[in-house]
């Protein structure tokens, strides 16, 4: 990879400015669970420090971003701006040098502040997260990075507002691939970041393809599709732009998912009208099948430990969710309840698979123990909610509804609180695939 | 990958030519008329017998009709007819019997004719559930038409789930619609 093709530079990235590490244990409790109260937060106009004048879009930018983010996570409860009293161009931005008077005065009990410098392309960014009511900085860090990539400047923050709160960094900082029919009638892949920008068009080759997913190094995506005429499995690197055909095994190959350790790849192909599971190696030659049965056997997801798949089958008359131990062989049903069980996808944190089933006609989005259990449900009454995919630290998931029309992504807290859109393209957006972490 | 650093996405320009006429298979036709009736199909029987043969057919899978903006119903002129299928099934109705029986007569009478037969599937459901459903019903009158006499080296198959439509509306008739097998037939030499 060249200088040019490198997204920004994180150059003396955390410089802990004075990180007040007993405060986290004290406000853990009051953000933390379904139901909780949200966490009152100000995110204050960032301050310029002397650099460039850019119309203010970075200030701005960034405290929208962060406030978007927060927002987005179900935690936090973002103060309106327009009840902000002091001037953010004109207070300090370091303890001591503003009143914490006027944030606890509007209700705030978290509150963000920062300040930029501009020079040439390049932006430094101080950012620190204050507790109004104990009156000290919780966390403190420093970027720098090309003007342009501000926002990534603002997802790292809010990663690490969460991993103040929380003890586990966010996700925002993650991009999302989806299938999306904004461009015409035909289906293509597309990658975007979390907050929509960067969005990018991976395929336009006009004919059908479907089911993008993230190797776990967030290099490159499998999908499939017909632009060979017939349903194959196929590789494109998102830092070359290098699009490969993966596997050459005969028959239509319907959707790839990699091991969590990106040496294998699960797959279904269909022969003769059968479609069963095979495994792949890491180069796209067959290792072994792993179902052979003549009912439907799709859409693999391993389990974070690699030892287990679980998958689609119609081997008991309507689709269902199995599990699969992938050394023994051995088959066990999942689920239960309900006539029509699809597109299974396992929890990072492997308690957990997320699937959509049909309840009167609509589609939903449950999870199920991956032990088994009583299925909870987490959408309803929101027309059809489809392929959900969870985000990887699994808290969150993303999934397709069409309860605005068309489809469009929507993410939601693992429990089903807080759904929010996330794309309007204009067309169909379906089969999200959230990637790992970028680092 | 070098911490603190991450590359930026290339946006290659990654059109795989429109032309990628996938081999095998007839290509797509700018002007994909249909093609003049050749012979009177089978549900019509013919004055000039069974052995009557017919003139070139050459038909556009749904996915070439798609790209060239067209219909993927099966053309009115199209000697076979598409069967239908109950939702979540790929066992052949009577009325899908009845249409293979006809179909295998004008495959006999038409032995240059080979056939690519579509399995397709209505939009409710998981796309790859409805792919492989797809393929199963296709499987499904392939089997049929080769207990029937058929020549299995003269039919292929293919799916595409329920990625090509012929209508859109959330209504049990056009489910119906959708949820069929349809018959793409070309003869005369083979194309090798």
């Amino acid at each position: 990879m060249t200088r040019k093709t490198s997204l920004g530079f994180w150059l003396a990235l955390v410089l802990g400015l004075g990180v007040a590490e007993g405060l986290r244990a004290a406000v853990t409790g009051v953000i933390v669970g379904p139901g909780a109260q949200r966490y009152p937060i100000a995110i204050s106009p960032l301050k310029n420090l002397g650099g460039k004048d850019d119309g203010g879009r970075i200030s701005t930018g960034i405290a929208d971003m962060i406030a978007q983010d927060l927002e987005r996570s179900g935690w936090f409860r973002v103060l309106d701006r327009s009840a902000y009293i002091e001037n953010p161009q004109t207070s300090g931005i370091t303890l001591g040098t503003f009143d914490f008077r006027d944030w606890s005065t509007i209700g705030a009990v978290g509150l963000v502040k920062g300040g930029y410098t501009v020079q040439g392309e390049n932006v430094t960014v101080e950012l620190r997260l204050f507790d109004v009511y104990e009156g000290k900085q919780s966390v403190g860090k420093r970027y720098e990075a090309k003007a342009r990539d501000f926002r990534q400047i603002a997802h790292r923050f809010a990663d690490e507002i969460i991993l103040f709160f929380t003890g586990e960094q966010g996700v925002f900082n993650t991009r999302i691939a989806y299938v999306s029919n904004a461009g015409g009638r035909f289906k293509e892949i597309y990658v975007s970041h979390l907050d929509g920008s960067e969005r990018v068009q991976i395929t336009n080759n006009r004919t059908i393809n479907l089911f993008p997913s993230w190797k776990p190094d967030g290099r490159s995506l499998l999908y499939t599709s017909y632009k060979g005429g017939s349903p194959l499995l196929y590789l494109f690197s998102l830092f070359s732009g290098k699009d490969i055909k993966f596997s050459s095994l005969e028959g239509a190959n319907l959707g790839g998912k990699w091991s969590p350790d990106g040496k294998m790849v699960a797959l279904a192909v269909e022969r003769q009208g059968n479609a069963d599971l095979y495994l792949l190696d890491q180069s796209g030659k067959l290792v072994r099948r792993l179902t052979d049965d003549p009912g439907i056997d799709v859409s693999p997801t391993w389990s974070p430990d690699g030892s287990r798949l679980a998958f689609v089958s119609n081997r008991s008359g309507s689709p269902q969710i199995y599990i699969l131990d992938i050394a023994s062989g051995k088959t066990t049903r999942l689920t239960f309840s309900g006539s029509y069980n699809t597109s299974p996808d396992w929890s990072p944190k492997g308690d957990k698979i997320a699937y959509s089933s049909r309840v009167e006609g609509r589609f939903d989005i449950f999870v199920i123990n991956a032990q088994g259990g009583e299925p909870q449900r987490l959408t309803s009454g929101a027309r059809d909610n489809e392929d959900p995919s969870w985000s990887p630290d699994g808290r969150f998931i993303v999934f397709a509804s069409n309860r605005k029309g068309r489809y469009s992504l929507y993410t939601m807290q693992a429990n089903g609180e807080n759904q929010l859109r996330l794309t309007a393209s204009g067309g169909d957006d379906t089969q999200p695939s959230w990637s790992p972490r970028i680092e | 990958m070098s911490r603190g650093r991450f590359p930026r996405l290339i946006l290659l320009a990654s059109v795989f030519a429109v032309a990628c006429t996938p081999a095998g298979r007839s290509a797509p036709k700018a002007s994909s008329a249909p093609p003049a009736p050749a012979v009177p199909s089978a549900a019509q029987p013919s004055d000039r017998g069974p052995t009557a043969q017919a003139d070139t057919i050459r038909e556009s899978s749904s996915l070439d009709a798609a790209r060239a903006g067209q219909s993927t119903a099966t053309p009115e002129s199209s000697p076979l007819k598409e069967i239908y299928f109950d939702y979540d099934r790929a066992d052949l109705r009577p009325d899908a019997r009845d249409t293979l029986r006809a179909h295998a007569d004008w495959l006999k009478a038409n032995p240059t004719a080979r056939v690519e037969i579509e399995g397709h599937a209505d939009d409710r459901g998981t796309n790859e559930y409805n792919l492989a459903l797809g393929a199963k019903r296709a499987q499904s009158a392939k089997d049929y038409l080769a207990t029937l006499g058929v020549a299995g080296n003269r039919l292929s198959t293919i799916s595409y789930g329920e990625e090509l439509p012929v209508c859109k509306e959330a209504t049990e008739a056009c489910w119906q619609r959708n949820r069929r097998v349809r018959f793409v037939v070309t003869t005369g030499r083979p194309a090798s």
